[in-house]
């Protein structure tokens, strides 16, 4: 509509959920759900390869993190009324994919896949921190408090990465930027469809 | 609600354009106007307005408001709701807005701010009635949550829901076509498309969707088919109280029940026959393992 014409712009009926900024907190939401949901598809895939392994035990209880993450964000997703990404059931291959293929090369390598994908997610996570204090670190407090906390745990999971050798893993700077520039584009696409 | 605001001085210049010219063309309308307006307050307040009595608001933007001071949204909401009225005799059309114009005292020439081809009154109209059966939806919500109504079955929230909305368009319904046609002009698509994809959301929120995945957007687009195609049904529906389009909307309705059962239960079979295969290859190989170690 142009803007210097004097024309109607039409509302959405949507009710505003106190007076939050909508837009923002929509796009937060969604690429963290689509994220949890991403993270839990390649642990998934890397317990079918190394279940029995001795890093399965680890694993699992990395999963089991990232299983909370997701059930509290599928909780923050409906009472915000936002959106999930049309891009879930890529992210659902994908992610396995990720996570078995990491997987095969051995228990280095996912090791690798889990510092690059944690390090990708903790520095997003301190990205989102920054803007909702830009925006008003009152309104948001519960918001922020949830994201805290989960970034601290996906600091923890790439602490465990490198203690397991992660950094002996085969071709792990490649492997680190490749996957890293995957999880970028991820971001950037979740975020907006 | 996300509205626009336009800034107060082009809003106070534009009202103080139209009353101008309504004062030239209507002088005795607008005074006796100006004069109800200020009849409505409080007798102490009298003495201090009369002195500016009906001439048009010039007013700084950090100064002092008069009475009739209203933004441009404000006005061209009350314009375009009182066309309304006019449309079941000339259309979703300029003519329409001219006479909601005249009815509020203003001059035709307030049509000039809006599009010749009506397209603010169809999205106009679109965006009430979805104000309205939004709350209509929380109303019943509340009335649930209190324990004053009972808790409808899925398949009947939504027949009730696109019914309520469906019927806000019975008044309009002769000239409804009309509407359609501006709203699937290219430059209204996003507006009205926005205003469709808001009002299936809040009737899936009500209805009390919680996905979080792909059913997310599948429920929205099966909702959203029953909608449209029992609103053309409507259209061409000459039964008593439209009772054809309901009973349509029914069926469709249930054949989406029946479709998203279908599809759950296609869903489990599929998985039974995997674990199925899965245990018959385990039960294979284990007996290949002990053929061969014997």
């Amino acid at each position: 509509l142009p803007a210097g014409g004097a024309s109607l712009r039409l509302c959405s009926t949507r009710v505003a959920l106190e007076d939050i900024n909508k837009p923002v907190i929509d796009r937060i939401i969604r690429v963290d759900h689509a994220g949890e949901y991403g993270a839990n598809r390649i642990y998934a895939g890397q317990m079918a390869v190394l279940g029995r392994s001795s890093v399965g035990p680890i694993i699992q209880q990395m999963w089991n993190q990232e299983k909370d993450h997701l059930k509290k964000f599928n909780e923050l997703m409906v009472a915000y009324r936002v959106r999930p990404t049309v891009l879930l059931p890529f992210w659902n291959v994908a992610g396995f994919v990720l996570g078995a293929g990491s997987a095969l090369l051995g228990k280095k390598g996912a090791m690798a896949c889990t510092v690059a994908v944690e390090e990708s997610i903790s520095d997003h996570y301190n990205n989102q921190i920054r803007t909702l204090m830009e925006e008003d670190p009152e309104k948001y407090k519960e918001l922020l408090q949830v994201i805290k906390q989960f970034r601290d745990d996906e600091r923890e999971h790439h602490d465990i990465g490198l203690e397991h050798d992660a950094e002996a893993a085969p071709a792990y700077s490649i492997l680190k930027t490749a996957i890293q520039l995957g999880c970028k584009a991820a971001i950037f696409l979740s975020e907006r469809i | 609600v996300r509205c626009q605001h336009y800034p107060p001085l082009r809003a106070l210049q534009a009202s103080a354009v139209l009353r101008r010219v309504s004062d030239e063309h209507k002088k005795e309308p607008l005074t006796s106007s100006s004069q109800q307006h200020f009849d409505s307050h409080p007798a102490g307040h009298q003495p201090e307005q009369e002195p500016q009595g009906p001439h048009p608001s010039y007013t700084g933007q950090g100064g002092q408001e008069s009475e009739d001071y209203e933004s441009e949204e404000q006005l061209q909401h009350r314009i375009l709701t009182a066309a309304l009225e006019f449309v079941p005799e000339h259309g979703w059309t300029a003519e329409a807005i001219a006479e909601g114009a005249k009815t509020l005292g203003l001059s035709v020439a307030a049509a000039g701010m809006f599009h010749s081809d009506g397209s603010e009154l169809v999205l106009h109209f679109v965006s009430e009635c979805n104000t309205k059966l939004s709350e209509l939806l929380e109303k019943e919500q509340k009335l649930v949550q209190l324990g004053e109504a009972e808790k409808k079955p899925i398949d009947e929230f939504l027949r009730d829901a696109v019914e309520a909305r469906l019927r806000m368009l019975i008044p309009y319904i002769e000239k409804w076509p009309q509407a359609l046609s501006v709203l699937l002009l290219p430059r209204n698509i996003p507006s009205s498309l926005n205003l469709l994809t808001s009002m299936i959301d809040d009737i899936c929120h009500y209805a009390g969707d919680q996905s979080t995945d792909f059913n997310w957007y599948t429920r929205r687009a099966v909702l959203t088919g029953i909608y449209n195609t029992t609103e053309l049904v409507m259209m061409q529906d000459s039964s008593p109280d439209f009772e054809d389009t309901w009973r349509f909307l029914e069926n469709r309705v249930a054949d989406a029940m029946n479709m998203s059962n279908t599809a759950s239960q296609v869903q489990s079979t599929g998985e039974a026959v995997v674990q199925g295969l899965m245990g018959a290859a385990v039960t294979v190989s284990n007996a290949e393992t002990s053929r061969a170690v014997r």
